[in-house]
């Protein structure tokens, strides 16, 4: 069974291609990492998977389930009903690359609202699992500051832990590491990785090619909406076949030397 | 001298009247108030219909005076339809300012919503919660302290413009002073007239200041 599967994904902006035809699976418990330039798509592909970009035309399944079957932007021909949509759509959690975080509540308040709201657990237990969260990505002195007030390292940590809430079986990440500063990168990889150990099934985009190197199963390389290399990290980066992937990481690696 | 004492002697009259402007002002901006927020909220609506019916609504009600709109409610709905007689002046007044504030605070809370970073949209729908729930709980809880200044401004403005209803004879502060001026035929009564519109206006202009220090604490 597979977590998620894409058929022949396209989305256009306008007259922009930014994703043609593009086909991935991901298995249950795997780390995928998709790399590329910026403007090749990755965004979109992993915006695409949580519905908060229309596709064009092509097919996304969760858990074997179709859930968007598309020859046009205009319909979807999967009609489930709501709450079972509902349901599917919760397996997936997001991190966003700004962290999003609700900036009227407080630490705790934010991981709990979801909770409470859509799946419908008591205040009590809502307030337990919140804190469970908050020691687990090491924020819990900040369980009654606002996000705001804390550094852009712990307000992603604090996303992180917001997306756990909903107990999701895949967590999505976009470009989680882009908007923070350089000494604060370490901490957010750390809850990464130790997320990846326990098992639970993780799409990254990322530029961190160490992180991808160290924790990835896959990484995929996109550029210009295509999936253009598709490997496990120790062929992918010693032994790339795609050309424009050994011009990408050629690029990148003597920039971090 | 002799003037102070007389506009003295005018005070109790003027404040009594006070209390309709004031009374009139609240009323219309607090029902005002509410149904703005359904106007805001068809205005952005995905449906065509509802935003361009309320996108008329507004257009009609900031893109006529508001004098003609008091005019239109207590003398040319009658005319129409006769089932729509208003008999109290207080009523119409109401009304009118009703229907025109909602209008413009309409177009305050619907800009306000949409200044709110798309981003909280898209991590409350990646948290599986619903329009309404990111609406009520996300949305406009963010937006509506950045309504408040504009929609304090709004309230002052219609404080003075509720000297309009003067001229369908309401007995309001405007209205009250007229009267004195023309029995008494003195014109000096509109100085404390004017003292107490200043004098309202500050008073509310220093509590609204002092809500907006309070509701910036997170930002």
């Amino acid at each position: 069974m597979s977590m998620i599967k894409t058929e022949n994904l396209c989305k256009s902006f306008h007259s922009l291609e930014v994703l043609k035809n593009v086909s991935i699976t991901v298995e249950q418990g795997e780390v995928v990492c998709i790399v590329g330039p910026s403007g090749a798509g990755k965004s979109t592909f992993l915006r695409a998977l949580n519905n908060l970009e229309t596709i064009n035309s092509g097919k996304i399944y969760i858990e074997d389930v179709l859930v968007e079957d598309r020859d046009n932007i205009l319909t979807n021909k999967v009609k489930l009903p709501k709450a079972q949509r509902l349901a599917i759509m919760l397996e997936l959690g997001m991190v966003f690359q700004r962290f999003n975080l609700f900036p009227h509540l407080t630490s705790l308040e934010n991981i709990m609202i979801a909770q409470t709201q859509v799946r419908k657990r008591s205040e009590a237990q809502a307030r337990e699992k919140a804190l469970a969260l908050l020691e687990r990505v090491g924020l819990t002195d900040k369980a009654d500051e606002y996000p705001n007030k804390m550094s852009g390292g712990q307000q992603q940590r604090l996303a992180i832990a917001r997306a756990l809430a909903m107990d999701p079986k895949v967590m999505l990440f976009d470009e989680p590491t882009s908007a923070l500063d350089p000494e604060l990168v370490g901490e957010v990889l750390d809850v990464m990785k130790d997320l990846a150990k326990d098992g639970i099934t993780m799409v990254v985009v990322t530029h961190e090619m160490g992180f991808a190197k160290d924790v990835a199963d896959r990484v995929i390389f996109m550029d210009d909406g295509m999936v253009l290399e598709d490997a496990p990290p120790s062929e992918f980066f010693t032994n790339p076949k795609n050309e424009r992937l050994r011009e990408f990481l050629r690029r990148i690696l003597t920039k971090e030397q | 001298m002799d003037n102070l004492q007389k506009m003295l002697t005018w005070m109790p009259s003027l404040l009594k009247a006070t209390e309709i402007t004031l009374l009139l002002s609240i009323l219309s901006t607090l029902t005002a108030l509410f149904f703005s927020v359904f106007l805001a909220l068809g205005k952005i609506s995905k449906r065509k219909i509802i935003s361009k019916l309320t996108g008329a609504y507004i257009f009609f009600f900031r893109g006529t005076p508001l004098l003609m709109q008091l005019f239109f409610i207590y003398y040319t709905l009658p005319q129409l339809l006769p089932a729509f007689n208003i008999k109290s002046r207080f009523f119409a007044a109401w009304l009118a300012f009703s229907l025109n504030i909602a209008a413009y605070l309409a177009e305050i809370i619907r800009a306000a919503i949409q200044s709110i970073d798309k981003g909280q949209f898209e991590a409350a729908k990646a948290l599986g919660m619903s329009y309404s729930q990111t609406m009520r709980l996300i949305i406009i809880p963010q937006a509506y302290r950045r309504m408040i200044p504009p929609i304090c401004n709004e309230f002052v403005m219609v404080l003075k413009d509720t000297s309009l209803v003067s001229i369908i004879a309401v007995v309001d502060l405007t209205y009250q002073t007229k009267m004195i001026a023309s029995q008494r035929a003195n014109s000096l009564v509109y100085i404390p007239a004017m003292l107490i519109y200043l004098v309202i206006t500050a008073i509310f202009t220093f509590i609204f200041n002092k809500l907006e220090e309070k509701l910036s604490v997170y930002e």
